[in-house]
């Protein structure tokens, strides 16, 4: 694939807004957790241990059709900022803004497909998918997982399955999440209740950027919770069903709305609309609410001049990591709040394919 | 009444509703509370790991008879220092700390045997688990398709090949 800012320049393919039911699902994400047998896990094993998985782990990479051409990023040799990226763009999990051996991130075209070594396991294999696609998602990473066990030794019992260092993860070693757009059910205040229902059927909820963003801007993360004594379609297709649920329930949120509301939420979705193409600082909560008000509008057909994709990216490239990236120093959160404003006027100016 | 996750008696029957289609099911006590019911679940709770510690606590709190094995026999894991991050150090801390494991990750699954994928390289036993993934696929269409005669057919198939395994395998699902 290319460098690190070639990745950058690109939007990632899980926010293009092309996949099913775009609407509400921003997109699907399967990880697999693997470790490699014989070695403590990451954190129980020495610096040699941890270099030896690294170098096993991205030779057997290179040697498969998923990630051959893909960008590697050695951590060690990684600035903070470019760390602060990959997890807003979601490839890490905060944990590589710390220092430690051993680590590395492989992505794929359009980050669509990626490793990560040596986090809380060896391996973590991800697929992402835009829009509602488990299955899909699920079946890639399965290929890319087989074509890696070509040249690597897993971890595994045939009782427990796939042995993790959270025992939240053993026997399939695998989470799907669906990235959701519920606005409908937080405005209708129904939101407490669906999400409460869904825990018993064994998902979890979390915000996209922490709890904050979901209480912001509806956004969240539904993945299962468990990972043992289903098989991996049976985990795909479940949490398939229950998002699909959640579609419906939103969507009957958002009729209602927009029905009931009529010309008050035409107004409150244009304003959102004016604010974010005029104003001159944005701060990032203020920036969250806007930006969920702006996807409505869009999918509710208020607002035609900017499309899905536009706006689900801004929710990525206007992130703090990503403003100090392209500012080349932090420039601090008040000057950050003056470039985000710029950048979302420049997006939203050229971002309609309409 | 037999419970439908693990096959021993069940005390507890409730209705699913799954999609607008109502499932009767039956469940053991330890299923049940593994899957949430008569538990009341903050809708945005914390991190799995707290619910997770917080029954490492209960369990610890019991103190029947046995004291948890001090450290992992492989890689010198401390059982304690498990409790405090809830990650394990190394493949043989799942043996190490079994006693210890086997009830929460019922907890957390409703299961304690894996009925996924399997690597390439693994040995024995893989084609009846393989099967069995099938069925239990072929098992939830039925239900959804309300065949139940069906259903059943395909769940004693499922007990009969999973009893197998499990002579064969370990000591089971105590």
């Amino acid at each position: 694939m290319g460098t690190f800012e070639q990745m950058l320049a690109t939007q990632p393919g899980w926010l293009d807004a092309s996949g099913p039911i775009s609407n509400v699902v921003l997109s699907t994400r399967v990880r697999l957790a693997r470790n490699l047998k014989g070695v403590p896990f990451p954190m129980r094993a020495d610096n040699a241990d941890l270099e030896r998985v690294r170098d096993r782990t991205l030779a057997a990479a290179s040697a498969s059709n998923y990630l051959s051409d893909a960008l590697v990023l050695i951590m060690d040799e990684s600035s903070q900022s470019k760390r602060e990226i990959l997890v807003e763009r979601h490839l890490t999990g905060r944990e590589f803004l710390r220092d430690s051996p051993g680590r590395a991130v492989v992505i794929g075209d359009r980050e669509l497909v990626s490793a990560v070594i040596n986090e809380e396991d060896h391996l973590r294999l991800a697929c992402l998918r835009s829009g509602l696609e488990p299955m899909d998602a699920w079946r890639l990473v399965d290929r890319l997982d087989t074509e890696l066990e070509r040249n690597l030794h897993y971890s595994y019992s045939s009782d427990w399955g796939y042995l993790t260092s959270c025992p939240t993860n053993v026997g399939t070693g695998m989470r799907v999440s669906v990235l959701m757009h519920l606005v409908g059910l937080v405005r209708s205040n129904r939101i407490a209740q669906v999400l409460g229902s869904i825990s018993k059927l064994g998902l979890s909820v979390r915000g996209f950027y922490g709890e904050r963003s979901a209480a912001l801007g509806g956004f969240f993360q539904v993945s299962n919770q468990m990972t043992l004594g289903q098989s991996e379609d049976d985990i795909a297709y479940m949490v398939e069903r229950v998002a699909g649920q959640l579609v419906t329930l939103e969507l009957e949120a958002r009729s209602e709305l927009t029905e009931k509301g009529g010309r008050k939420i035409e107004d409150e979705v244009h304003r959102a609309h004016g604010i974010l193409t005029s104003a001159r600082i944005i701060s990032p909560d203020e920036m969250m609410v806007l930006c969920s008000s702006l996807r409505f509008g869009i999918t509710e057909g208020l607002i035609d001049s900017v499309d899905l994709a536009t706006a689900n990216g801004l929710l990525v490239s206007t992130q703090p990591g990503h403003l100090k990236h392209f500012n080349g120093r932090d420039p601090g959160p008040e000057r950050r709040d003056r470039m985000r404003a710029d950048l979302i006027r420049r997006e939203l100016a050229s971002g309609s394919s309409a | 009444m037999i419970c439908d996750e693990c096959g021993r008696p069940a005390t507890i029957r409730f209705v699913e509703t799954v999609n607008g289609e109502m499932r009767l099911m039956r469940l053991c006590g330890e299923c049940a509370a593994a899957r949430g019911i008569g538990l009341s679940f903050a809708p945005l709770a914390g991190p799995l790991v707290n619910m997770l510690m917080g029954f490492l606590e209960e369990v610890g709190a019991q103190d029947s008879v046995e004291v948890p094995e001090p450290a992992c026999s492989e890689c010198g894991l401390p059982y304690d220092e498990f409790r405090r991050t809830g990650k394990l150090g190394c493949a043989v801390c799942y043996t190490s700390f079994e006693k210890e494991l086997r009830p929460l990750i019922r907890r957390i699954n409703g299961s304690t045997r894996h009925t996924g994928r399997i690597p390439t390289s693994a040995p024995d036993d893989v084609e009846s688990i393989r099967e069995v993934r099938r069925l239990k696929v072929d098992l939830e269409r039925a239900v959804r398709g309300e065949e139940y005669e069906r259903a059943a057919e395909l769940r004693d198939r499922i007990r009969d090949l999973e009893s197998k395994r499990s002579e064969g395998g370990d000591d089971g699902d105590v």
